[in-house]
């Protein structure tokens, strides 16, 4: 913000967004500025109150979520024996869509905000859970040797060991939770809600009110970056500088072994379908919208039509996951590049992470009509989608992880006065992983989400579209199946990064690779 | 508290409790009034559409009859019948094709009310390019919800054509798509997306599908059969505040309207586009039907047609689907 230096490309970049508008009006696509500010002056009033609401349940949400991604971490690093199945639990809890929750929530809270509340709070635990549990493992062996020669036990390595070197990754989860949460609010509303900028973005769509769907997403745009900027100062004032010394890798790490992983996780299946048929139970939600496990099974397994059933759901899973996987990899690889680009030219970072906040901030149902305008309804329109949604959270992750460099490798390099790409490439790189991993574990169920969002909304095809066709004929059998089989789709995928993260990182992080 | 509800009232106290614990705000908890409480779940955000239900309420004409109601907005993600299956909704605003498929899968319903007895599915489409019966659709490219292929199919199967004529691009509810060329043609309500195209200047022809052989009834009063049985008295009470709310809208459109903008100064209402919708939905929910019968009424005659559309909808039903006891006993 200071001098013309930063405020002439600004004034440039508005100019070219108002001529691009008025060459465009005829489309209906992109508002002008000059048009969004008058709204914006003329519905001042019903704005403000509208983001009060939605600000409130982004916050309560953030709260709630944030905590509960950091007990989880907790309990998961306490107890090394139900990592993995916490970790999987954890998973398919994000996966969920809210085609078959919002009806959920909704009958369980009545009318209220509950629902608004309950998915902000989802959308952000999991981004903490991860670096968190990253974070919580991110300290020399020696110094657990340390508290153990003192007769110290695992609380005492918990309190002076492991939440101070978590404190950076959380952080970084806090700061990546800011524009989700937001969102998390927002589409909330979409269940049911009397006001808030996302029933707004709603009423503006339909009502072909361009100024006001862009109003909108210029708000949501800037409060999530105020908030990611506030969260940013915590993230600093958390972690002034890199640790000084490198994790030491512990003797004899571990060979890796299918047998405990594959325990693991048929114990986690079970732990998850008892968690699934137990709360439905014990809130007892109807099973004509609230289907149990038994009743998926029912309708895949032993239903006269089962094979029919599982033909449709597998042909549609082929079709997201033909989609999906090239976007993640598009994703990771968008915001593992800029990380390294703004490493290289921090400069930049002005000018990037507003426009990485605001694309991770504003609902999808806004920037899709955009993006499909811009790229067409084919695979270039659904891969930018799902890269949009994730490559924000890996480059935040990336970043903080190439703020882990240990200081007394940056000074090696700066004491042979190496060239920033050399000290990216042998210093910063090697320090991003562990990071790079959590962040490639998080964009899992994300590219998942986002894909299913473009078929609804764009391509009419894959799980996306059965889901949406599904809950529009009360076919939940088929909602909740195509839901569970999402579930089991992102844990298969989630493994292969796990299976990745620790071949590397047995190499290159010990210290994470659970023992 | 109902007494009756499939969801036990003791476990949906104890989660209220445990949410608002968890620091969120609960409408409706708090109402302490003699009268009893009683949710309608609407199909959709505030707005003129159910202006007949905010004209009952302002007008007291439940709390007349010893009803407190609340009206529940809608939303994408907010499908009507699971409120209304769990008991937290007394009844809810469907239409019969929904309320056909969620029998077929298992849901205890009766329509006991038709507010719309037009379908308001619409074909939109531009002047230079026009949609002005089913036979038009071949070669075009149509806009619509995937949602709402059913629709579609059975509009072209009445009416005798493939559907391999017509090229379906799967859009959002948004009338973009057609402005930007991307589509000939969209399927939309014709109460909504047309209006919003002309109060933003855009002229355009719409189709109404109704007027082709699709007869489904729309905006529909839907209950379960143990409410049917349980809160009996209730539900004659809500219809009758619904026939009056509606029968005043009839009467005055623009004061609907109006009332609507007042009532819901949160929900980003455009007076212009409220005033047309108020205006465009008459014709659908008023009939020589209802002229003679009053708001609401359904014959053996309609219900038939009903069920025939239905079949080709692939949602069979029986025309026992329809319950017109509620509005005998409210007009009676």
């Amino acid at each position: 913000m200071r001098g013309p230096g930063r405020a002439l490309p600004l004034l440039g970049l508005i100019l070219l967004w108002e001529v691009l508008a008025r060459a465009t009006a005829q489309s209906f696509v992109i508002a002008a500025p000059t048009a969004i500010a008058a709204h914006l002056a003329t519905h001042a009033e019903l704005l403000l109150r509208a983001l009060g609401t939605t600000a409130w349940n982004a916050a309560q949400g953030y709260l709630w979520g944030n905590l509960a991604g950091i007990a989880l971490a907790l309990a998961a690093v306490s107890a090394p024996r139900a990592e993995r199945i916490l970790s999987i639990l954890a998973l398919f809890v994000f996966c969920l869509p809210l085609v078959a929750t919002g009806p959920v929530l909704r009958v369980l809270s009545g009318p209220g905000n509950a629902p608004q509340v309950a998915l902000a709070a989802l959308a952000v635990y999991y981004t903490t859970f991860l670096p968190v549990l990253v974070g919580l493992r991110a300290a020399p062996q020696s110094w657990f040797e340390l508290v153990r020669s003192h007769g110290r036990g695992p609380l005492a390595a918990l309190w002076l060991v492991r939440l101070p070197a978590a404190l950076p990754y959380l952080a970084a989860g806090l700061q990546i939770a800011v524009p989700a949460a937001f969102l998390g609010a927002m589409v909330g509303e979409f269940t049911g809600a009397e006001r808030g900028l996302g029933m707004l973005t709603l009423r503006a769509l339909r009502g072909l009110d361009l100024p006001a769907t862009w109003a909108i997403a210029v708000i949501a745009a800037l409060v999530s970056g105020l908030a990611f900027h506030l969260a940013g100062r915590l993230a600093r004032w958390l972690d002034p500088a890199p640790p000084a010394l490198l994790p030491a890798a512990p003797a004899g790490a571990r060979p890796l072994r299918l047998a405990g992983p594959l325990a693991d996780t048929v114990l986690a299946l079970a732990a998850g379908g008892l968690l699934w048929a137990g709360l439905m139970e014990l809130f007892a939600l109807p099973d004509f919208f609230a289907k149990r496990p038994g009743d998926v099974w029912a309708f895949l397994v032993t239903d006269a039509q089962a094979g029919a059933h599982r033909a449709r759901l597998a042909a549609a899973l082929g079709q997201t996951l033909a989609m999906a996987g090239p976007g993640y990899l598009a994703g990771l690889a968008l915001g593992a590049g800029l990380a390294a680009g703004l490493t290289l030219r921090p400069g930049l970072a002005g000018l990037a992470m507003p426009l990485a906040v605001a694309l991770r901030a504003v609902p999808i149902i806004a920037t899709a009509p955009v993006l499909i305008w811009a790229l067409g309804r084919g695979a270039a329109g659904t891969v930018t989608v799902v890269a949009v949604m994730i490559f924000f959270p890996t480059l935040v992750a990336c970043l903080s992880g190439i703020a882990r460099t240990p200081r007394a490798v940056l000074d090696l390099f700066d004491s042979h006065a190496a060239p920033g790409l050399q000290r990216l490439l042998w210093a910063q790189l090697p320090a991003i992983l562990p990071a790079f991993f959590a962040a490639a574990r998080m964009a899992v169920p994300a590219a998942i989400l986002a894909v299913t969002t473009a078929e609804w909304l764009a391509t009419g095809r894959g799980i996306g579209a059965l889901m949406a066709v599904s809950a529009a004929t009360s076919d939940y059998a088929m909602l909740w199946s195509a839901t569970a089989a999402t579930g089991l789709a992102a844990l298969a995928a989630h493994g292969a990064v796990a299976w990745a993260e620790r071949a590397v990182l047995s190499r290159h992080a010990a210290e994470q690779v659970a023992r | 508290m109902p007494l009756f509800s499939p969801m036990r009232p003791d476990r949906r106290r104890l989660l209220q409790g445990g949410l608002a614990l968890a620091g969120a705000s609960l409408a409706g908890t708090t109402a302490a009034r003699a009268a009893t409480p009683a949710r309608l779940q609407l199909s959709w955000l505030h707005s003129v559409q159910f202006g007949g239900s905010y004209l009952a309420l302002d007008r007291g004409y439940w709390s007349g009859e010893g009803l407190d109601v609340s009206l529940l907005p809608g939303g994408p993600n907010a499908p009507v019948e699971p409120p209304v299956v769990a008991g937290t909704a007394l009844a809810g605003i469907s239409a019969a094709d929904y309320t056909a498929a969620a029998v077929n899968q298992g849901a205890p319903f009766r329509i006991i009310g038709v507010a719309m007895q037009k379908n308001p599915f619409a074909i939109a489409s531009l002047p230079g390019n026009p949609v002005r019966s089913p036979a038009d659709l071949a070669g075009k490219k149509l806009g619509m919800a995937l949602a709402n292929m059913p629709v579609l199919e059975a509009l072209l199967t009445v009416n005798g054509i493939t559907t391999a004529d017509v090229e379906v691009v799967p859009t959002q509810y948004d009338a973009a798509p057609l402005l930007q060329g991307q589509v000939d043609c969209l399927l939309c309500w014709a109460t909504d997306l047309p209006v919003a195209m002309e109060v933003q200047g855009v002229e355009c022809v719409t189709m109404l599908l109704a007027d082709f052989g699709y007869s489904v009834h729309s905006q529909t009063y839907i209950a379960t059969e143990e409410s049917l049985a349980t809160r009996r008295s209730e539900l004659v009470a809500l219809m009758r505040g619904e026939i009056r709310g509606w029968e005043d809208y009839r009467a005055d459109p623009a004061a609907a309207a109006a009332l609507t903008l007042r009532m819901f100064p949160d929900a980003g209402l455009d007076p212009q586009v409220q005033a047309l919708q108020a205006e465009r939905q008459v014709p659908l929910m008023f009939s020589e039907l209802t002229e003679a019968e009053g708001f609401g009424w359904f014959t053996e005659e309609t219900v038939a047609a009903n069920v025939e559309t239905l079949a080709l909808l692939g949602k069979p039903v029986d025309p026992g689907l329809w319950d017109r006891s509620i509005l005998e006993e409210a007009r009676g």
